[in-house]
């Protein structure tokens, strides 16, 4: 998968939902913001007004005098608290300083509020009390350092952020584990398509999978009933190649045997003879042809069970019968051997392999063929005790159309080729050795394991 | 023996029938499915060779209809089934519906001759009672044998080894294959015993020139007598 649709749907998902988590945040926060600093104004308040009833007026020479007795240990009462520093200004009606700290900056214009401020390079809020002091008011700035209010703010802003965040965190896990999960059967599709034999073309059974993979499945059907299509159309082509190319064949063979039974002048019989054995050249090449042809992937029919040992066993007469020709002598070593493939394919692949054997013996010589097992592995081979074939050329044998230098036989170089690309076909091994006692050709197919 | 060839190949079909005749069979000739059917319906042939590719109504389909007609035969008539097709399916096929025998072309004369003695063997040994290989006879009812007209004396299971070989001949025939059909008498058979039985055999009959060759590791065939 070269982009991920998990990473895609997480990047889609990521800025939106930070998006939701910062106007939550500040959704959150305001509302509850306001109350609880609300709380802290008024406990200012309390404290201005309480320090505005220490205020005493004394009425000498027609103008007011304004003290401020205040008890120490009232003073502190009033100014302890835990986290902040508290600060008052009282002022006259007048406006002159009657106690605390003359430099607490006094309100704006803003209005009657709390308001905020620097003071003594600390940031304070300050509340501003009117008191009665005689006929007229006197007013108290109290004034307090930002600690509380910084620690509730971060307080409010964390207990309103955490759930959000983990939400969001909450939302990227199920998005991450459910793109995973609701795209399993996509994965169990795939891994029903990866499973299958290549020669396994009918279509995929849509019934399980989800409605959105319905259209990739119907266009994967699709090709594959093409692909199906083009394999019958292969198949039925190499039919009639087949039944087109040898019925001829066998009436040229007829007719040459026929004439080289009558009385004929040595010379025409010599040209009769090689007409004949053309002709039976051509034959056998056109067989193995229509193999090569028929084991092209395209074209090879449905795999099945075939057992190795019956597929010998329904050949043997022909081969005796090759080989009685030859005078070789064909024996068997015949167990049980399981595999999975196209009967007509094997058969061609085990034929070849014992008309190669026939071919190369000496008159007198002896091929086995032998099926069976080995370590779970169904195996076929073919040995013989002919002149083998050497180790320089091994690998070239199984070419097309290779023929080993000085090769008298009257073979195209296709037998072994044929047996390779079948042996492929079928996952099986080729291995090329000597016979017994270091003497003649061994080759045995091993296929994977049942 | 009265000859049937169908086969809508005229060079092929001539060229079978010239090497029948030489071999001293009466041979007609058809290109078409239908007529052969109808010819086996009126007349009697001993043997029918068959080319599967026909056209119109195929060999298959020809062998089907001469089967369904042939339960009310008094003798078997033998079909032996060409094809130029190479499906493993077609020679299955070929031999459920009845054929005797089966051969993919092109093929060389003498085996095709050869084939058609066996066939043609079978048939006579179906129908009488007297089978006869060479100077070999075996009077199946009376369950005598003769050689060169000897009587011959085999045991009753060399006896049953050598109805199994004479029933296929110049074919090989599997141990397994002997042994069940030897060992009606419910009793176990080895390959060994088998082995043994046959070795009598081959000392009984050898001198006359009758064979049975050794197929290593698979069975026995006996030959086609030759003079």
């Amino acid at each position: 998968m070269a982009r991920s649709l998990r990473a895609h749907l997480l990047r889609l998902l990521l800025p939106p939902i930070a998006a939701l988590l910062a106007v939550g945040a500040v959704v959150a926060y305001y509302p509850s913001m306001e109350p609880a600093t609300e709380a802290y104004d008024q406990a200012l308040v309390d404290i201005g007004i309480a320090l505005g009833a220490h205020v005493r007026v004394s009425e000498t020479e027609g103008s007011a005098g304004y003290r401020f007795e205040l008890p120490t240990a009232v003073e502190q009462v009033l100014r302890t608290d835990r986290y902040d520093t508290i600060y008052y200004r009282v002022l006259s009606p007048g406006g002159r300083d009657i106690a605390g700290e003359s430099d607490l900056p006094p309100p704006g214009g803003t209005g009657p509020g709390p308001y905020d401020a620097t003071f003594k390079g600390q940031k304070v809020h300050v509340v501003s009390v009117s008191s009665p002091c005689g006929p007229a008011t006197c007013t108290v700035l109290v004034a307090e350092t930002t600690v509380k209010r910084s620690r509730l703010m971060r307080e409010i802003m964390l207990s309103s952020l955490l759930p959000q965040m983990l939400l969001a965190v909450a939302t990227l896990v199920i998005v991450w584990f459910g793109v995973k999960r609701g795209l399993g059967p996509l994965e169990s599709l795939s891994e029903e398509i990866k499973g299958r034999s290549p020669r396994d073309l009918r279509p995929i059974d849509a019934g399980a999978a989800p409605e959105e993979t319905r259209p990739l499945l119907a266009a994967l059907n699709g090709l594959l009933e093409q692909v199906a299509e083009a394999s019958r159309n292969q198949q039925r082509f190499l039919a009639n190649a087949a039944h087109q190319l040898r019925t001829p064949l066998a009436g040229l063979q007829a007719h040459t045997e026929l004439a080289l039974a009558q009385p004929l002048s040595e010379a025409v019989r010599a040209q009769l003879d090689h007409v004949h054995q053309a002709t039976i050249r051509t034959a056998r090449l056109a067989n193995q042809l229509l193999a090569l042809a028929r084991a092209e992937p395209g074209a090879r029919g449905d795999p099945a069970h075939v057992n190795l040992r019956s597929v010998v066993e329904a050949e043997a007469d022909a081969w005796v019968h090759q080989a009685l020709a030859r005078d070789v002598d064909l024996g068997f070593e015949l167990e049980g051997a399981p595999v999975e493939g196209d009967a007509f394919l094997l058969r061609e692949a085990l034929a070849n392999l014992v008309h190669n054997a026939i071919e190369y013996s000496s008159r007198g010589g002896r091929v086995t063929v032998r099926t069976g097992a080995r370590n779970g592995h169904a195996f076929a081979e073919v040995e013989d005790d002919g002149p083998g074939i050497p180790l320089t050329e091994r690998n070239r044998v199984l070419e097309r159309f290779y023929r080993m230098p000085g090769t008298t036989g009257t073979g195209s170089g296709l037998g072994l080729a044929i047996v390779r690309e079948i042996a492929a076909g079928h996952g099986a091994g080729i291995e090329l050795g000597e016979g017994p006692g270091a003497k003649g050709c061994r080759v045995a197919i091993t296929f994977p394991r049942a | 023996m009265r000859l049937l060839i169908v086969e809508d190949d005229a060079p092929l079909a001539s060229g079978l029938r010239r090497i029948l005749e030489a071999e001293g069979h009466a041979v007609d000739v058809t290109g078409r499915g239908e007529d052969a059917v109808s010819a086996a319906a009126s007349e009697r042939f001993d043997l029918v060779i068959l080319d599967i590719g026909l056209p119109q109504m195929d060999g298959f389909e020809v062998l089907r209809r001469f089967r369904a007609a042939a339960s009310s035969r008094s003798a078997p008539m033998q079909v032996l089934v060409l094809t130029a097709r190479d499906a493993v399916e077609d020679r299955v096929h070929g031999l459920d519906l009845g054929a005797d025998d089966y051969m993919v072309k092109p093929f060389a004369m003498p085996e095709l001759t050869a084939r058609v003695r066996a066939l043609l063997r079978r048939s006579q040994a179906h129908g009488g009672p007297r089978i006869v290989h060479g100077p070999l006879a075996l009077d199946t009812v009376a369950r005598r044998a003769f050689l060169r007209n000897e009587p011959l004396e085999l045991a009753a299971r060399e006896w049953a080894v050598l109805e199994v070989l004479l029933a296929k001949v110049e074919k090989i025939v599997s141990k397994e294959a002997i042994i069940q059909a030897v060992a009606g008498w419910g009793d176990d058979l080895s390959p060994n015993a088998i082995e043994v039985y046959v070795s009598r055999l081959r000392s009984k009959l050898e001198p006359a020139g009758i064979r049975i060759r050794t197929v290593r590791g698979f069975g026995y065939m006996l030959e086609e007598f030759k003079e």
